[in-house]
């Protein structure tokens, strides 16, 4: 069993000028698979890195396992860790790389041999165990970090962008294999990465952190469709989010967003928390994959919207159509059959279903 | 176009092989003349050894005859080895301080650090001679310390540069596995460094092993002197009748070690043994 549990955890640096963890609450369930993400600077790795004791808390509480491990060195936090740069020590073998942590707590060497090759088994590097890190490709490399942490069979797992240096398709080989290992290995496993495909495709849950701040903890699923707020709905997916200012208004007993010449109807469900916001602005969030062509299958509730054609990227099945709207570029992911130009007018059509509303003010969804 | 560029790249091979030549030139009058009777070493001393003029190991033999050869040559061995030690030991570890806590005391430490290689030993002889003596570091043992002090600076300046190329991460991932500062510095830090703990150590086993101004300040003339000392010793000694043969021989025999070592050192200069521990 392996739990994470932050109390109001707080980190400052120089002498408590700058606080870069207000005061964090988090729990992270025993065998679960969270991703720390966020854009640089957001404090993801500071939370990481005071997990692992590389980092003194300034205040707060923080539990491994209900044990309070606040002042606890990270060699006796049983926690293992894997750098983005890899962090191999230069001057070993892959094999020594991996026994080192075990050389250390004096375990015999039949015993440190057998895990040892047991990692490297899994992780395909058995025929690298007798050269140096620099005679290793990047993902060979990365490989061996895992296997590194592997072996010593800690209770929580914590990744620091480990795919971060590699190319794309070695990110997408590894992803896998790490998702891989944290079924097979069934141990905690705390990831951080600004990359939210890699949080969306390996997480259990995801926190999303902005300024140190947790922004939302959910699953991915959630954190897609019901952003708590409009960073997080900026944040998760690709292309992001379109926001566009509008204002709630009522017609004929039915309220509707007006924005830029053009309306959407709010669905009946949501109409009820909306009606506070009636004459007032607002911001309504649409997914550029909910913009759909003229030419694609029926959307139900769907609103139309006629826009200059800005840019038009094809992307083999898919065309990203740039377009401008309240002074403001959006863009909509379509299925295009014919070729779309710079300057055509388009018409679009907005799934209403699937459009989300904050509150302009505090940016918090409605 | 190409002839120029092959023309200049000529006259930059001979330029630098008439540089050679005249570095070289003086170590090879040396060894020539270490072998030569002292009659022919005065009336042609740029020749080259023939059957008339070569003497084989007679100058050798009586280079250790007439001067304490064995003992200054123990004397500089012993000094120049325990004073490399220590600078190398001392030095790296300071310099993974300073490098890795970053307060305004290692900035300070550093900047004295830097600084003290700027002063020129001419300047500080007098009192430190005076010291060495008040604090009884005239002597074998406390040369030492005395060297230490004169080669920290540049050893210090030498090792922050490397360190601060090694990612701390490594130190990181070693502090996770289960070292302590210590051993994260031997285990991890130190063997990360030896390609510029070995060009730490040539350079100063240079220095300390051809020294001659501070151990005669220091040690002066008599037990404790060291070969560069016993050396002049044997020049100056009698006046108007200097055994040359005896003199080059002794030369030779103190450059010997020193060219040893820097032959076995050289292979052990691995430069970027760090790559392949990070990115890239």
């Amino acid at each position: 069993m392996a739990t994470i549990k932050f109390n109001d955890v707080t980190k400052a640096f120089d002498n408590g000028k700058i606080t870069v963890i207000p005061g964090l609450s988090l729990e992270i369930k025993d065998k679960e698979f969270v991703v720390l993400v966020g854009p640089s600077g957001c404090g993801k790795s500071t939370t990481l890195r005071m997990i692992a004791g590389l980092e003194d808390i300034t205040s707060g509480e923080l539990f491994i396992d209900d044990k309070k491990v606040n002042n606890i060195p990270p060699k006796d936090r049983d926690i293992a860790m894997v750098f983005q740069s890899y962090a191999l020590y230069p001057h070993m073998s892959v094999y020594k790389n991996m026994a080192f942590a075990l050389k250390l707590k004096k375990m015999p060497k039949t015993e440190i041999d057998e895990k040892v090759r047991w990692a490297a088994k899994i992780l395909d590097i058995e025929p690298y165990l007798d050269r140096k890190p620099r005679a290793l490709s990047g993902g060979q490399r990365q490989r061996v970090a895992l296997g590194r942490a592997m072996v010593r069979n800690p209770k929580v797992f914590l990744l620091d962008e480990p795919l971060s240096n590699l190319d794309a398709k070695l990110r997408t080989e590894m992803r896998s294999q790490i998702t891989m290992l944290h079924k097979r290995l069934e141990t905690t496993f705390v990831y951080v990465t600004h990359d939210q495909t890699e949080a969306m495709t390996m997480a259990d849950r995801i926190v999303v952190m902005d300024k140190g701040v947790i922004q939302q903890f959910d699953t991915p699923q959630k954190l897609y469709s019901e952003p708590a707020n409009m960073f997080v709905a900026g944040f998760i997916g690709s292309p992001q989010m379109n926001f566009i200012d509008a204002a709630v208004v009522e017609e004929k007993g039915a309220l509707k967003a007006r924005f830029c010449g053009f309306s959407v109807n709010i669905p009946k469900d949501k109409a009820k928390y909306m009606k506070e916001y009636i004459g007032k602005d607002i911001v309504i969030g649409i997914r550029p994959e909910h913009i759909f062509s003229a030419g694609e299958a029926e959307v139900k509730n769907k609103a139309p919207i006629t826009v200059s054609v800005e840019i038009a990227e094809m992307t083999g099945s898919e065309t990203n159509v740039y377009f401008e709207l309240g002074g403001k570029r959006h863009i909509a992911r379509i299925k295009a059959e014919e070729r779309i130009n710079q300057g055509d007018l388009l018409k679009l059509y907005i799934d209403e279903n699937e459009i989300r509303y904050f509150d302009k003010e505090t940016t918090l969804a409605i | 176009m190409k002839s120029k560029s092959s023309f200049r790249e000529a006259l930059t091979y001979i330029f630098l092989f008439i540089l050679a030549l005249a570095f070289l030139a003086p170590i090879a009058i040396i060894i020539m003349n270490s072998v030569k009777g002292n009659f022919y070493i005065s009336q042609s001393p740029f020749s080259i050894p023939n059957y008339e003029t070569f003497v084989g190991a007679e100058n050798f033999i009586k280079g250790f005859k007439q001067s304490d050869f064995m003992k200054s040559f123990f004397n500089s061995a012993f000094i120049t080895f325990f004073s490399v030690a220590g600078i190398v030991l001392m030095t790296s570890m300071t310099a993974w301080f300073i490098v890795r806590v970053k307060n305004k005391l290692t900035k300070l430490l550093y900047y004295l650090f830097v600084f003290s290689m700027i002063v020129p030993f001419q300047m500080v002889m007098y009192t430190m001679t005076y010291y060495a003596f008040e604090l009884n570091l005239n002597n074998r043992i406390g040369i030492i310390f005395i060297y230490l002090g004169f080669g920290a600076g540049l050893s210090v300046f030498m090792f922050s540069g490397f360190i601060k190329s090694i990612p701390t991460e490594i130190e990181e991932a070693a502090t996770i596995d289960g070292c302590s500062p210590v051993k994260t510095f031997f285990l991890i830090v130190f063997p990360i460094l030896k390609p510029t703990a070995i060009t730490v150590a040539i350079l100063n086993a240079m220095w300390i092993w051809n020294d001659y101004l501070l151990p005669y300040l220091v040690l002066g003339s008599g037990e404790g002197k060291t070969l560069p000392v016993a050396v002049q010793m044997a020049l100056t000694g009698g006046y108007g009748n200097k055994d040359m043969g005896a003199l080059m021989a002794m030369l030779v025999l103190a450059i010997l070690p020193i060219i040893i070592f820097y032959l076995f050192c050289q292979k052990y200069i691995i430069r970027g043994v760090a790559a392949g521990a990070v990115k890239g």
